[in-house]
């Protein structure tokens, strides 16, 4: 294959990116739920709380910070204090109890009163301005009948998601129950901030078509290898990027040429490339097959497995050039050291896209001797650069052991770029820079890195984007596919006409087509961590309704 | 599920939860998040495997994968539909469908991962309709010995925290040494190749 020939005749795809809706955004919590009001000691209040706390764990996935956890009398909801006041008149006055909010999950109604009894409402000391309809007494001091507490349960109804605006909170404070609008929470809570997005959107937008069109090339080869499904990641640093597009402002010349520089790594599906109890692989048995017959079907045993996928092979690239690096330059020795009883994750060799984006920066071990450390900075000189004096660079290959280990030799570097013009004595073929950040310079996973990917990842792989702390997913509307973990619903966008948008959850109800979970995985506020996810839409894509069609496996 | 540890087959879940612990201490020993399992077929332990985020600096290698991968090297993928998961802490959503991929049989673990949790902490997709074939999951078997492997290995992370990483760091440390807001960030950064939270 010819890397470079396939580089340079990448045919971006037409279209616009499009952010992902988190499954907050389209499909909201039911709006409104059950819950309990009950009378308290006003001077209770604070052990109520610790009470109810200690009692009935909330559920973290349904934050309700917007509710008023008390009210007093006098703010509560009108209907409600009717309700209220229509089972019992008030005992004492407003300023002796307040009315504490139990929201759910809802315990038991006898464990909640039994837990609130001793908090309940002192019998009447001062009445003073209530109405004596019961035998309340003025007596300050003592009280005429022993204390009977006794904890009333009133029901309402809150809303479980914060107010959208103080129009909404206000609506609800005078009919449910007090709530707070807190202008940022809404949004936060619920999807990421638009500020964030935006940066990301844009800054991934001019380019997002290229490398797509290089994951689906990392995709046929794949495919075409008989290794693996016609699925394919790219591994994006938009740091990078981001120079390539400053020096092309600055130098005024189109930089499209370029854009490859960015990528730190590809991999391709290579699922029938495992050879499992000895027995040979898929791809030995249908050896010069391509595709995989195994791929026409879905067929579980022969699935190898999710870590064979696109993207975790992609992830575990990176991570292999760091352990290479952290073993050829000494730091990190006593962590990065193999240990026999963990084997390695059993890659099949690197195809030719996949080792020449990997090592094409990697120093020619064979060649260096002096100066590679002085060689011109590239253009795309890492702004976060930090030099690292136990560079690979002055390593003696023949004393190192790990070295034998390479899978491939290092392929010669790129042709010289059309900007390295400074000093042609220096050897074009010893770049400045590895691209990916050693972990001694700071490399950590794939932390502020975005990755392209030919299909929507599977649930496992949604996941591992995740734990891979990836910045951005970005998948093409039409890999969809029914396994995928990342959409957050049926397909409907900006380019589908009011019509369709309009006919598209009634048709695909109708037809069964759309059973699929919608996960959103990308950003779920249950999870610790997040990332931002984006579909891109080819021009002609809105007539792709759905995952229908698509075959089943997942990517 | 109850386990009360006294019945046959309640000594043998014991049994092998105890090998998923034992895991989970190498994997103290060795600074990872100490998560262990074992994979369980025809009562015999066929994959060991414990947490290998940090020597690995790969964030997605967790217990699970390694026990599977053990395992394949000598039976072929379609054992795990007869095959038991003993794990110290549910898995996380990725191995929860990773081991619905693999049609695991069944799914026994110590604690709960309300963080990232795949079989009930979070998601449910053990029982999720999918392309595969839900598994049935038992929670709750060892959990304290699973919670303090836990709490051992957070407790003994803030000692050796701050060392390997560089002047950068040390920068940003006193430049913010007195801003709360930006303090526990930068401790979290400075513990970043260690708290590779898993699972």
């Amino acid at each position: 294959m010819d890397v470079e020939k396939t580089i340079r005749d990448l045919n971006p795809l037409v279209g616009q990116v499009v952010p992902i809706r988190t499954v907050q955004e389209t499909r909201p919590a039911e709006e409104f739920a059950d819950a309990f009001v009950a009378e308290v000691n006003v001077k209770s209040a604070s052990k109520v709380i610790k009470a109810l706390d200690a009692a009935f764990p909330k559920d973290p996935s349904l934050p309700l910070s917007h509710l008023r956890r008390f009210a007093k009398r006098e703010i509560l909801p009108p209907p409600l204090r009717a309700a209220i006041e229509s089972q019992s008149v008030p005992l004492a006055g407003p300023a002796q109890t307040i009315f504490v909010l139990i929201s759910p999950p809802l315990p038991d109604v006898a464990t909640l009163k039994a837990l609130l009894a001793p908090f309940a409402p002192d019998p009447p000391p001062a009445a003073t301005n209530d109405p004596p309809t019961t035998n309340e007494t003025p007596d300050e001091t003592s009280q005429s009948y022993p204390p009977t507490p006794t904890i009333r349960l009133h029901h309402t109804k809150i809303p479980i998601c914060p107010p959208f605006n103080a129009t909404q909170a206000e609506t609800w404070t005078k009919t449910l129950w007090p709530v707070v609008f807190n202008p940022a929470a809404p949004r936060s809570t619920v999807a990421p901030p638009p500020q964030t997005l935006k940066r990301a959107q844009e800054s991934i937008e001019p380019r997002a078509g290229y490398y797509l069109s290089l994951a689906r090339k990392v995709a046929d080869e794949a495919e075409q290898s008989g290794l693996g499904r016609g699925v394919g990641a790219v591994i994006v640093d938009p740091a990078i990027e981001e120079e390539i597009t400053t020096a092309e402002y600055e130098a005024g010349y189109n930089t499209t040429a370029e854009w490859d520089q960015a990528v730190l790594a590809v991999a391709g599906d290579a699922r029938y490339s495992r050879s499992e109890a000895g027995a040979p692989s898929q791809a030995q048995l249908h050896a010069g097959v391509a595709p995989n017959p195994a791929s026409k079907t879905y067929n579980a045993d022969v699935e190898g497995g999710p870590e064979l996928h696109a993207l975790m092979r992609a992830v575990e690239l990176i991570a292999r050039w760091r352990r290479e690096h952290d073993r050829l330059d000494g730091v990190s020795a006593s962590t990065a050291t193999a240990d026999p009883s963990k084997p390695e994750l059993k890659q099949p060799e690197l195809s030719a896209l996949e080792s020449y984006f990997l090592y094409r920066h990697r120093p020619d071990t064979s060649t260096n001797t002096s100066n590679p450390l002085q060689s011109p900075s590239s253009p795309l000189k890492r702004k976060h650069e930090d030099p690292n004096p136990e560079s690979d660079l002055t390593l003696d290959p023949s004393t190192d052991p790990s070295q034998a280990q390479l899978p491939h030799p290092p392929l010669p570097a790129p042709p010289p770029s059309t900007v390295v013009l400074a000093d042609s004595s220096a050897p074009v073929t010893t770049p400045a820079a590895p691209r990916i950040r050693t972990r001694s310079q700071g490399g950590y996973l794939c932390t502020d890195l975005d990755v392209y990917l030919s299909h929507e990842p599977c649930l496992c792989c949604s996941m591992g984007v995740l734990l891979s702390r990836f910045r951005s997913v970005i998948f093409p509307r039409r890999g969809r596919l029914e396994s995928g973990g990342l959409s957050s619903e049926p397909v409907v966008g900006p380019v589908a006409d009011e019509l369709d948008q309009a006919a598209e959850p009634g048709a695909s109800a109708v037809d069964g087509q759309d059973e699929r979970g919608y996960y959103g995985l990308h950003w779920r506020k249950e999870l610790n961590w997040r990332a931002l996810g984006f579909e891109f839409v080819e021009n002609g894509d809105a007539k792709v309704k759905s995952e229908a069609g698509m075959p089943v496996f997942h990517a | 599920m109850e386990f009360k540890g006294n019945s046959v087959e309640d000594s043998r879940h014991g049994y092998f939860m105890k090998q998923a612990l034992l895991m989970g201490e190498k994997a103290i020993q060795s600074g990872e998040t100490p998560v262990g399992c074992v994979l369980v077929h025809n009562d015999q332990i066929v994959g060991f495997g414990m947490n290998d985020t940090n020597r690995s600096m790969n964030g997605t290698r967790h217990a699970e994968f390694i026990a599977i991968a053990e395992m394949l090297q000598t039976y072929p993928r379609s054992a795990l539909q007869s095959t038991d998961l003993y794990v110290t802490v549910e898995p996380c959503v990725m191995c929860a469908s990773a081991l619905k991929q693999y049609r695991i049989r069944s799914v026994y673990f110590g604690c709960a991962n309300d963080r990232f949790g795949g079989t009930g902490g979070v998601l449910s997709l053990h029982s999720d309709s999918s392309i595969d074939p839900s598994y049935p999951v038992y929670g709750g078997l060892f959990e304290k010995e699973a919670i303090m492997l836990l709490r051992r290995f957070y407790i003994q992370e803030n000692e050796k925290a701050p060392n390997p990483r560089p002047k950068k760091n040390r920068e940003l440390n006193t430049t913010f040494d007195n801003d709360n807001e930006e303090a526990p960030q930068t401790w979290a950064r400075l513990n970043l190749p260690l708290i590779l939270a898993n699972h």
